[in-house]
């Protein structure tokens, strides 16, 4: 019975650590490359959540059809986030570009519980589910999943295999050498910034196919620390070693349940947590730039 | 001689006048002000909202169809004074100093929650000023021995009992029941009275459990509770928690016989979220649109009558909200709580918090809320709670068995016939 349910939350976290994997990757990016840490991270996932809602909800649309969609629009926020207050930013202390994504954050959070209210909303987008061993599988979950791999396959081949991707490449590795080689860094960087917001609000969509309900302005705080610790855990600079950390995530997470359900006198779900960040603790000590160095 | 006597009884008298002026003679104040470091933003907003338009609608029906408090043989209006505390702890215990200190409030308001309302009680106390506390339902806020504060929701203690009785009533044969809690102190002392109140009914617990605050995922404590075999579960906490609690059982196709969830179940935008995956969940509830109390049911039971009648309340709330949703009970006690603060200040004719607050102590009267009354901790004792059930996309009042608007409908259909359309209709 407890290898059964071992074995169940293991894929159920899989499952879950890929989305947070994907979520955390436009983070990891925006830090890898402009040294920004965007303290509004879970604010634009909660936009992507919002536009697969009004989507599916309103236009009856599929939330497949919300991924193209919020990852324009988090690459137009993207752009008028970096040309209004990033690029002023970049070169005054840290501090300021960590309130000011703050700040965007708030904004964002009150922009649409003007729009949509503060109601716990939700979509039913039912598409049946698939009894595999071990677990039951709603198909919704598995699409994101597959969605989740597919984008990060597409971010890896473009950062590889382009012209785009390779000039990103090389001002993350030496903006200045990139510089002198006649790479438009200010480009780069507008460019990193809005994919990296891309990534995050079509990251939202996958979240919400993961845990359709609970939709609301406030969801974002949520996610930001959990991309925090997935990010540390991956290497902070790195949006590859930021999916393979929420894979480690999501299965630490739902696998330590069982074996902490087993002591008895504990609520597992605490030794849990507790549990996550003792080994992003550990990781730290013993690999300081995470599992995947990027230097 | 006779000088000097008269000289001594008149300072006597004037002294006694300067003495007791304060509350017998002082004129009253051209308003009376109450204030509250309400929930209006941050992640408790929606209750938060619904409350402070409950009070805006009850300060209305005061002022303007009561006609104002009556205190030193005049009618006062009432003033709300409200700040955003963000669903922030911080926030609560700032702003209630600015609202006493700075504003000079008589009463004030505690805001939605258990834990903001136990957060700014310690500062209502060092000020000797009276808190209503309308949305802290946790039992621990009046084991603190604070003096000042006074509830109108119910306590936690007592959210499921009536969902037990209910159960155990429809099914005898129902044996195990699983509970699965928010760890925060308000939902720990709903799951503290429902366990008690399970073993007294002879019910078996084989599975207890609690989840942190904003969890996103809750599968593999479902899994968990699912090879317990409970006959039925019951938990929660708040709303986003209580859709995911649902929304994964319906994943995990896990199928209790039936499903009671605190403050989240009872609400439109948990239907709207999960559509027929709610069909046949439960939720109690302090109050609910259709549950009937009057001035006439009042009369019968021997009881004040104060406040407007459910449909006044529902068209102020509207007013207040300035569209066409219906209150839910945190609106519903939010308001209530005013009108136990009128009763009070009108029965004394003062102003002075000790005195209202004893008032407050001797008070008992009915409202479209229901019944009112306090044991000496402040606690409320005097308002029974209701349980709702979605039955085709509809909140029906389920129990208790006098207040009910239809059957309960039990066992719940599973969620693999909610997904083929079934819906939870009661059998002829």
């Amino acid at each position: 019975m407890v290898f059964e349910q071992l074995m169940g939350n293991l894929i159920q976290g899989l499952i879950l650590g890929g989305i947070y994997g994907m979520a955390t990757m436009g983070l990891s990016l925006i830090f890898g490359t402009l040294k920004v840490v965007n303290v509004g991270h879970g604010q634009f996932i909660m936009v992507g959540a919002f536009v697969t809602l009004w989507m599916f909800n309103s236009l009856g649309a599929s939330p497949v059809l919300a991924i193209p969609l919020s990852f324009l629009i988090g690459m137009l926020l993207g752009f008028l986030c970096y040309y209004t207050f990033v690029k002023r930013l970049l070169k005054g202390p840290e501090l300021a570009s960590l309130l000011a994504t703050f700040s965007v954050g708030i904004i964002l959070e009150e922009t649409v519980r003007l729009i949509f209210g503060s109601e716990f909303r939700g979509y039913d987008w039912a598409l049946g589910k698939i009894k595999i061993p071990f677990t039951v599988l709603p198909y919704t979950k598995l699409i994101a999943f597959s969605g989740s791999i597919l984008i990060a396959v597409l971010l890896f081949l473009w950062f590889k295999k382009t012209r785009a991707g390779t000039a990103l490449r090389s001002v993350v590795e030496d903006s200045e050498g990139a510089r002198v080689c006649g790479v438009n860094v200010d480009w780069q960087y507008a460019l990193s910034f809005s994919l990296g917001l891309g990534l995050t609000v079509a990251s939202g969509v996958l979240l919400t196919m993961f845990i359709p309900v609970g939709i609301n302005p406030n969801m974002g705080g949520q996610y930001t620390l959990k991309a925090f610790v997935i990010a540390v855990l991956g290497g902070l600079a790195s949006p590859y070693g930021a999916f393979f950390g929420g894979l480690i995530f999501g299965l630490i997470e739902n696998g330590s349940y069982t074996l902490f359900a087993l002591l008895p006198h504990v609520e597992p779900f605490a030794l849990t947590r507790f549990f996550s960040f003792v080994i992003l603790l550990v990781i730290l000590l013993i690999r300081p730039t995470g599992l995947i160095a990027t230097k | 001689m006779r000088n000097k006597m008269f000289s001594t009884v008149f300072c006597f008298i004037a002294l006694a006048g300067f003495v007791f002026a304060p509350s017998v003679l002082a004129a009253p104040p051209a308003k009376i002000l109450v204030g509250e470091p309400a929930t209006i933003s941050g992640k408790h907003a929606k209750a938060g909202e619904q409350s402070v338009n409950g009070v805006v609608a009850i300060v209305d029906w005061v002022n303007n169809t009561y006609g104002g408090v009556k205190i030193g043989g005049k009618k006062v209006p009432l003033e709300y004074i409200k700040y955003d505390c963000e669903s922030k702890k911080e926030s609560v215990t700032s702003l209630l100093e600015r609202l006493i200190t700075v504003d000079k409030v008589h009463f004030t308001l505690a805001p939605y929650t258990s834990g903001l309302t136990l957060a700014g009680a310690p500062v209502a106390e060092k000020y000797g000023m009276i808190y209503l506390d309308h949305g802290g339902a946790s039992n621990k806020i009046f084991q603190q021995g604070f003096k000042y504060i006074v509830q109108t929701i119910g306590p936690a203690s007592n959210y499921h009992r009536g969902t037990l009785n209910m159960i155990k009533k429809t099914d005898p044969n129902a044996k195990t029941v699983a509970l699965v809690y928010e760890d925060d102190e308000f939902a720990r002392d709903v799951m503290a009275g429902a366990e008690a109140h399970a073993k007294k009914l002879g019910l078996e617990v084989v599975f207890q459990r609690t989840y942190p605050k904003g969890v996103t995922d809750l599968t593999p404590l479902l899994s968990a509770m699912k090879a317990a075999k409970p006959d039925f579960v019951i938990g929660g906490g708040h709303f986003q928690d209580g859709q995911l609690f649902n929304r994964q059982l319906a994943d995990l196709d896990i199928n209790p016989k039936a499903l009671s969830l605190i403050a989240s179940a009872t609400l439109p935008a948990f239907y709207e979220a999960l559509t027929t995956n709610a069909e046949g969940v439960m939720g109690p509830s302090h109050w609910e649109y259709g549950v009937k109390f009057s001035a006439d049911g009042a009369k019968k039971a021997g009881m004040a009558w104060i406040g407007p009648s459910q449909d006044e309340f529902v068209a102020l709330f509207k007013k207040a909200v300035g569209s066409d949703i219906l209150p839910d009970y945190h609106a519903a006690e939010a308001g209530a709580s005013i009108l136990a603060l009128v009763m009070a200040i009108e029965k004394v004719d003062s102003l002075d918090a000790d005195t209202v607050r004893k008032a407050l102590g001797d008070l008992t009267f009915m409202s479209f809320y229901g019944g009112w009354d306090i044991d000496e901790t402040g606690l409320q004792v005097g308002h029974d709670m209701v349980d709702v059930q979605w039955q085709n996309g509809e909140r029906v009042i389920v129990w208790p068995e006098d207040a009910k608007t239809g059957n309960f409908v039990y066992p719940m259909p599973t969620f693999a016939e909610k997904a083929k359309g079934v819906k939870a209709v009661p059998k002829k």
